[in-house]
């Protein structure tokens, strides 16, 4: 895998690496890929339908509001005003 | 017998004859903590003050003649299950100091059987390795040898039930992490069906994979935790509504005409000379037992590595995306110029190396051009899994297999992620194919390391495995480290 496919993955996966750390990244996804190239060696065709049809609708709960979290403790692990999350301000 | 070495009943009845108090089981268990955690390192928080105040209440249930099975029974859990109030790290700086406002399905069960909760143990981070060594907080090392790792990712609470720090512990499984380290750590631990215990509360690694287990010194005592953390949860959408029967039900019935079979692929090369010899000689003693020995074949295990990988990795790389830095866990603290950074150096700064390669694998696979190589080829090959279980299953009752290609090793051996991701070829299909599965140590290598042999069973056969493991028990003396 090259430097640039690396820097693309990191930019999905919103991640940074120093230049240092994306070469050692590369050598090691290099070799990831190399084993799960084994995929390709076989011919083998995905069933969609065998695995996502079997959702009962009557075992889905009814559309009606039921009690959730409390929101204070929803914010509880953030700073938190008002019962929104505080970010810092930044004007972009 | 100290009260270390006791198993679920006996603590049950010298509770419940009040040769024990609940209090006094808690301190016992506490103690060994101070005493051995310090090098051994399987705890990430102990719960000192909650597991002594658990076992007051726990007290006064067993006072009244009400006891549950596991009213008063310290427990140790997993560092990734939801602990209200109780810190839950997943082993990561990310969560680090990341207090859950809810408990995990699986804790309320066991909360209202009154447990004592001795506190949350190491793990690979995010559950992702088989070591416990990328854990941010506490590398775990294997109680049989010090120089040795404990396996992974559930590391710490596969150490502190052999170390006796814990009788009973919940660990979780997505690619072997309850078996394999209860290999290398000479204990049992069971991976259930996937969809038997809901994942509510459980921080996901991957979606359609993870499984919250039991890991304890004995088939039976993984059976009595099980018993209690299965059955439906209208939380998870994946949990099954299958009847939970008592999973200890069929211990001590007859293993004849039991059909045990042993795919060939996994006892070939690449499975240490003294693991399969070790491995046979189990299927020996279950023909004595009258058992029946059938060999099989599987093909598709020359593909397993790379089909868990791609599915593991690609559910990762979506659910670690919630990892934000603005609603929990780590928030850098760098001034940033925008959203995108402050989200980006979070992210770089909470999580550590294994992780980043998967996320970055996970997204490599499911990005356009690759999606149908990778991806939905891997999709393809989970079928394919599945179809070989089921073609064997129709001649057979379990399977019978190695649990690690090899023993603990030391911690040099992590460097290589490939070398890593490879040592998992023994347990990958069971997750892959949703199936239960349990682990027990069948014997001991040259050098007094643990070796494990796994059962594979139907869907939904625990109780059969339960049964073939604890039948091997019987007849099995375990040396268990000296501590």
């Amino acid at each position: 895998m090259d430097m640039e496919m690396v820097k693309y993955l990191a930019d999905l996966s919103k991640l940074e690496f120093s230049d240092e750390k994306l070469g050692e990244t590369a050598q090691q996804m290099t070799s990831i890929i190399e084993l799960m190239d084994t995929v390709k060696e076989i011919d083998v065709t995905y069933d969609a339908y065998k695995d996502n049809h079997d959702v009962f609708l009557p075992e889905l709960r009814s559309d009606s509001v039921i009690p959730s979290m409390e929101t204070a403790k929803i914010v509880s692990n953030a700073k938190s005003s008002d019962n929104c999350f505080v970010v810092p301000k930044v004007v972009e | 017998m100290e009260l270390k070495d006791m198993k679920l009943r006996d603590m049950r009845k010298a509770l419940d004859s009040k040769e024990i108090s609940a209090k006094e089981l808690a301190e016992s268990y506490l103690d060994r903590i101070k005493k051995y955690d310090g090098e051994i390192k399987s705890y990430i928080t102990v719960t000192e003050e909650l597991a002594l105040s658990q076992a007051q209440e726990a007290q006064q249930i067993i006072d009244r003649g009400e006891a549950q099975a596991l009213t008063g029974i310290p427990v140790a859990i997993k560092d990734n299950i939801c602990t209200q109030g109780v810190r839950t790290t997943c082993a990561s700086r990310m969560l680090e100091n990341f207090i859950p406002p809810y408990d995990a399905t699986v804790m309320e069960k066991l909360n209202s059987q009154n447990i004592v909760m001795l506190g949350k143990t190491s793990m690979d981070e995010f559950a992702m390795g088989g070591s416990t060594q990328t854990s941010a907080f506490a590398k775990t090392v294997n109680p049989y040898n010090k120089g040795c790792v404990p396996g992974g990712s559930s590391g710490g609470s596969a150490a502190a039930v052999s170390a006796r720090l814990a009788p009973v512990a919940l660990g979780t499984d997505t690619g072997g992490s309850i078996r394999q380290p209860a290999s290398f750590c000479g204990i049992t631990g069971i991976k259930p069906t996937y969809s038997r215990v809901s994942r509510f509360g459980l921080v996901a690694f991957a979606s359609s994979l993870d499984q919250i287990g039991t890991m304890a010194l004995s088939a039976e005592d993984c059976g009595v935790l099980l018993n209690a953390i299965c059955g439906f949860d209208m939380h998870d959408g994946t949990s099954s509504r299958e009847d939970v029967p008592d999973f200890t039900a069929k211990i001590g019935e007859s293993m004849k005409g039991v059909r045990i079979a042993l795919p060939k692929e996994y006892f070939a090369e690449g499975i240490d000379d003294e693991v399969r010899q070790c491995v046979l000689a189990a299927a020996e003693q279950y023909r004595a037992m009258g058992a029946e020995i059938i060999e099989c074949s599987m093909p598709s295990l020359k593909y397993a590595v790379s089909c868990y990988y791609l599915l593991a990795c690609a559910e990762a790389a979506s659910n670690l995306s919630r990892y934000d830095g603005i609603k929990y866990g780590h928030r850098t603290e760098r001034e940033c110029d925008s959203y995108e950074e402050l989200i980006v150096r979070s992210r770089s700064e909470g999580f550590g190396d294994e992780v980043k390669r998967r996320i970055l694998l996970g997204n490599y696979c499911l990005s356009s051009g690759y999606y149908d190589a990778y991806y939905r080829k891997a999709l393809a090959l989970r079928q394919l899994v599945r179809k070989e279980y089921n073609d064997i299953f129709e001649k057979c009752d379990m399977i019978l297999t190695p649990t690690a290609p090899t023993v603990a090793y030391s911690p040099e051996k992590t460097a290589d992620p490939v070398s890593m991701y490879q040592a998992d070829i023994c347990t990958v299909t069971v997750n892959i194919a949703g199936l239960p599965a349990i682990s027990t140590t069948c014997g001991y290598d040259k050098n007094g390391m643990p070796i494990g042999m796994s059962l594979i069973g139907k869907k939904f056969a625990e109780q059969d495995i339960i049964k073939a493991a604890s039948a091997f028990e019987q007849g099995f003396t375990p040396v268990l480290p000296r501590m």
